[in-house]
């Protein structure tokens, strides 16, 4: 596994001759095997951290590293998983989760024992010939978290990746992507807005501010976390209940919230 | 649309009264002794002479060897067509550089009519069978070209996006994301292909060829056989509406699998 | 050309590239495709003139028809010829297509009487029309009208048939109870309504003019660009063989950006 590098990361659009710095001055290191979340208001350049890092856009000053090697374009070393799922819908789910592993040239035996695996992990068995557009929001959202896992990348970039759910099902994915990531502990870095989903399931969280992005605070979870033993408790519910939990979201969103009055959506 | 639909027994009537109204003029005009029975033809007249051509050759080969003949080289200019039109579409789409070379060149030809091409097709192919696949091809091309570029153009982002961070080759990602995902845009343009592909055969062959169903009015028009004109007329319509239904049935197949 | 689909975001662009680059590629590209021509052709002997022609024979033909003439005439009365034709085609039969399109989208009996009709006309492609009007009109002008009325016809009439069942409930039933009638119903709801569709069906219209105007010169003519077409052919002339497909498609191709033009004075409500 590897390491995230942002590096005095800009990004600056330049449109009708008149400039807009989306992101200033950003650094952070994700380390190895650490799951960090990103949180912040809408615009406020999360989502452009995350495809930078992907390779899907470049920063305009600084570089982004993966594993000390500079990010330039997209590949199957640093999955994504898209808010909107992104699972090609001509494809079975047996097909979309292989399809990466094509890529790597793995061979047909090991291909089939690794989707077999993630199929298992993420519940989607006996799914394996069904289409995306048979599939709930939930299921498809599994397909593409085992499309990304299968392919045993150095890093996994999350972008919102539960956004797109309604509210029980997000619940229900935040559980067990926790369960998952306590199991395979991989490097990843998560976006959302959602203070809770990012008190819940990091291990840092990152706050950033909008307009100019940059990173307000780092806040360290883990150790509360692990001090507290919220991983003692299965239901999430009874996690957000904790003092500690309670206290460390109302931290984050004071952070949120005062940002000179800017508004938060 | 504020009138409200007619009753199915009301517009039968006046389906009907148009169709008879229609047909009682025609029978009028031919009866009326104005001209010669082979200059206007009645239309029973027409219907027989239908039938006739179906089991006597006229112009070398009966109706259905003729049709065979047209429907022949209309399916290889198509084949054609589709065979370079859809591959080069996605090329189009994936790699600007192709994009460059080709729209100019294509831009500049694609205007020109199928049937401009004829002096050339006669030039290159005298009365072979090159002769009207060239200019079903020229007629058949641009809409396959045209729908399969966009389509691969308008696929949405994600698609791309996700299939290379999975690590597709070029050739993984045209085949394999750009095509499935231009495929309603690719279909319609076959129907599109299809229909002026068929369009532009007749027009060729009333010039270079010498069998075929337009080759067949052109002889009859010489005959001033009407009768065997129209049944040309009829013959060619007809096929048109088969292709174009047989089209749309892939169309409807193709959409029900994808769950559209 | 669009866009590039591959190429990742944000690499910063420049704004006076971006006004360039089309204007220079559609240059360059014209200038590409006339290098390589006369590469593959008097360059480099790949392709035989007798095949086709080098870019200075093209030039030698279209001197001679522009200058002298060819075919009986020269080019610009070849032009005329044929431009002139198809206007009197096209206007003849746009004006009843749009009108009978019209009346069967606006009254649900008026479709029914005349759909058995139009559906067996419609099947057949317009140059199918072309021995039947030799039959009938012979080798001259009036044969080339008739068929480029079938051809022009059938196009305005399915689209001002569409325009009119496209138009929203809300803007007929707002007639009704402004009682709009008579012609001031054709004028100020039907056609403002159903006029996109309409220059939709006329540019249809167009097209289909000169593309069966052509294959009817092609056919037997005395003049015109078709004749161009045809006589070249059979002097096996390829340069001006060349000539003709050019002028067609330029003459089609102006046509149809006057066509353009029209539609966007007439309306400027639509947004582009």
């Amino acid at each position: 596994m590897a390491i995230i590098d942002f590096n005095g990361v800009q990004r600056v659009f330049r449109q009708n001759g008149q400039e807009f710095v989306a992101l200033k001055d950003v650094n952070l290191q994700v380390q190895d095997r650490e799951f960090v979340a990103i949180v912040g208001p809408s615009g406020c350049g999360k989502t452009t951290c995350m495809r930078m890092a992907a390779g899907l856009e470049h920063p305009t000053g600084g570089t982004v590293s993966v594993d000390r090697e500079v990010v330039t374009r997209p590949g199957p070393d640093r999955a994504v998983v898209f808010q909107a799922f992104a699972l090609f819908p001509w494809k079975t789910v047996w097909d979309n989760v292989e399809f990466g592993l094509i890529s790597l040239g793995v061979d047909a035996a090991e291909r089939k024992r690794r989707i077999e695996h993630y199929i298992g992990l993420m519940g989607l068995g006996g799914y394996e010939k069904a289409y995306p557009h048979q599939l709930s929001g939930g299921m498809q959202q599994r397909v593409a978290i085992a499309r990304a896992y299968v392919l045993d990348p150095k890093v996994l970039l999350m972008d919102e990746p539960f956004g797109a759910l309604d509210a029980q099902t997000r619940v229900v994915m935040q559980e067990e992507l926790v369960r998952l990531a306590r199991q395979h502990p991989r490097t990843v870095l998560f976006i959302t807005h959602a203070v809770e989903e990012a008190v819940y399931l990091a291990d840092r969280i990152v706050v950033m501010t909008g307009r100019p992005g940059t990173i307000r605070e780092i806040i360290d979870v883990k150790s509360i976390r692990e001090a507290e033993q919220w991983d003692r408790h299965d239901r999430i519910e009874d996690v957000m209940d904790q003092p500690s939990f309670v206290h460390l979201r109302s931290h984050v969103w004071k952070l949120l919230r005062d940002q000179h009055g800017a508004d938060l959506h | 649309m504020l009138q409200p639909r007619l009753p199915a027994a009301r517009v039968a009537t006046l389906t009907f009264l148009g169709a008879a109204g229609f047909l009682a003029f025609w029978s009028a005009a031919a009866l009326s002794g104005m001209t010669s029975r082979d200059f206007l033809p009645a239309p029973w007249d027409v219907v027989r002479r239908f039938a006739q051509l179906v089991v006597e050759p006229f112009a070398g080969f009966t109706l259905f060897e003729h049709l065979l003949s047209s429907f022949q080289r209309f399916g290889m200019g198509f084949l054609i067509a589709v065979a370079v039109g859809i591959p080069l579409g996605l090329l189009m789409a994936w790699f600007p550089w192709v994009d460059r070379i080709v729209s100019p060149a294509f831009d500049a030809v694609r205007f020109v009519a199928p049937i401009a091409w004829v002096p050339f097709a006669a030039l290159w192919f005298g009365t072979g069978i090159g002769g009207p696949v060239l200019i079903i091809f020229m007629g058949a091309f641009p809409p396959v070209l045209i729908n399969t570029y966009r389509g691969a153009k308008n696929v949405d982002r994600k698609y791309i996006e996700a299939a290379q961070m999975l690590g597709a080759s070029h050739l993984r990602a045209m085949t394999q994301v750009l095509l499935p995902a231009a495929v309603p845009s690719i279909v319609a343009g076959l129907r599109i292909s299809a229909g002026l592909g068929w369009q532009s055969l007749v027009g060729a062959e009333l010039i270079v060829a010498s069998s075929g169903v337009g080759y067949l009015m052109v002889k009859g028009q010489a005959a001033v056989s009407t009768a065997t004109v129209m049944s040309g007329m009829v013959a060619i319509g007809v096929v048109g509406i088969l292709i174009d239904v047989a089209l749309r049935r892939v169309q409807a197949v193709i959409e029900t699998r994808r769950g559209l | 050309m669009l866009k590039s689909i591959t190429s990742p975001q944000g690499v910063p662009g420049f704004s006076f590239g971006a006004l360039l680059r089309p204007l220079a590629g559609a240059a360059g590209g014209l200038l590409a495709v006339l290098l390589l021509w006369q590469l593959l052709t008097a360059g480099s002997g790949l392709i035989s003139p007798a095949r086709f022609p080098a870019p200075a024979e093209v030039g030698a033909a279209l001197r001679q028809i522009v200058i002298e003439g060819y075919s009986n005439g020269r080019l610009h009365e070849h032009v005329m010829r044929s431009v002139l034709l198809v206007t009197m085609g096209f206007l003849v039969a746009s004006g009843v297509g749009v009108v009978l399109g019209l009346a069967m989208g606006a009254s649900r009996t008026v479709e029914a009487l005349v759909n058995p009709v139009f559906l067996l006309l419609r099947p057949i492609p317009p140059l199918a029309w072309i021995p039947l009007a030799i039959v009938w009109l012979g080798l001259g002008d009036a044969a080339k009208m008739m068929v480029i009325f079938f051809a022009a016809f059938v196009p305005s009439v399915i689209n001002s048939f569409a325009g009119v069942r496209q138009i929203d409930l809300p803007v007929f039933e707002a007639a009704a109870m402004l009682d709009v009638r008579g012609w001031r119903y054709w004028r100020e709801v039907l056609v403002p309504g159903a006029l996109p569709s309409i220059f939709t069906g006329l540019r249809l219209s167009l097209q289909a003019s000169w593309t069966t105007l052509v294959a009817a010169e092609l056919v037997g003519a005395i003049a015109g660009l078709g004749q161009i077409l045809n006589q070249a052919a059979q002097d096996i002339y390829p340069a001006m063989i060349v000539v003709g497909m050019v002028s067609v498609a330029l003459c089609g191709w102006l046509m149809t950006l006057g066509l353009a033009w029209l539609e966007r004075r007439l309306m400027p409500w639509k947004a582009r």
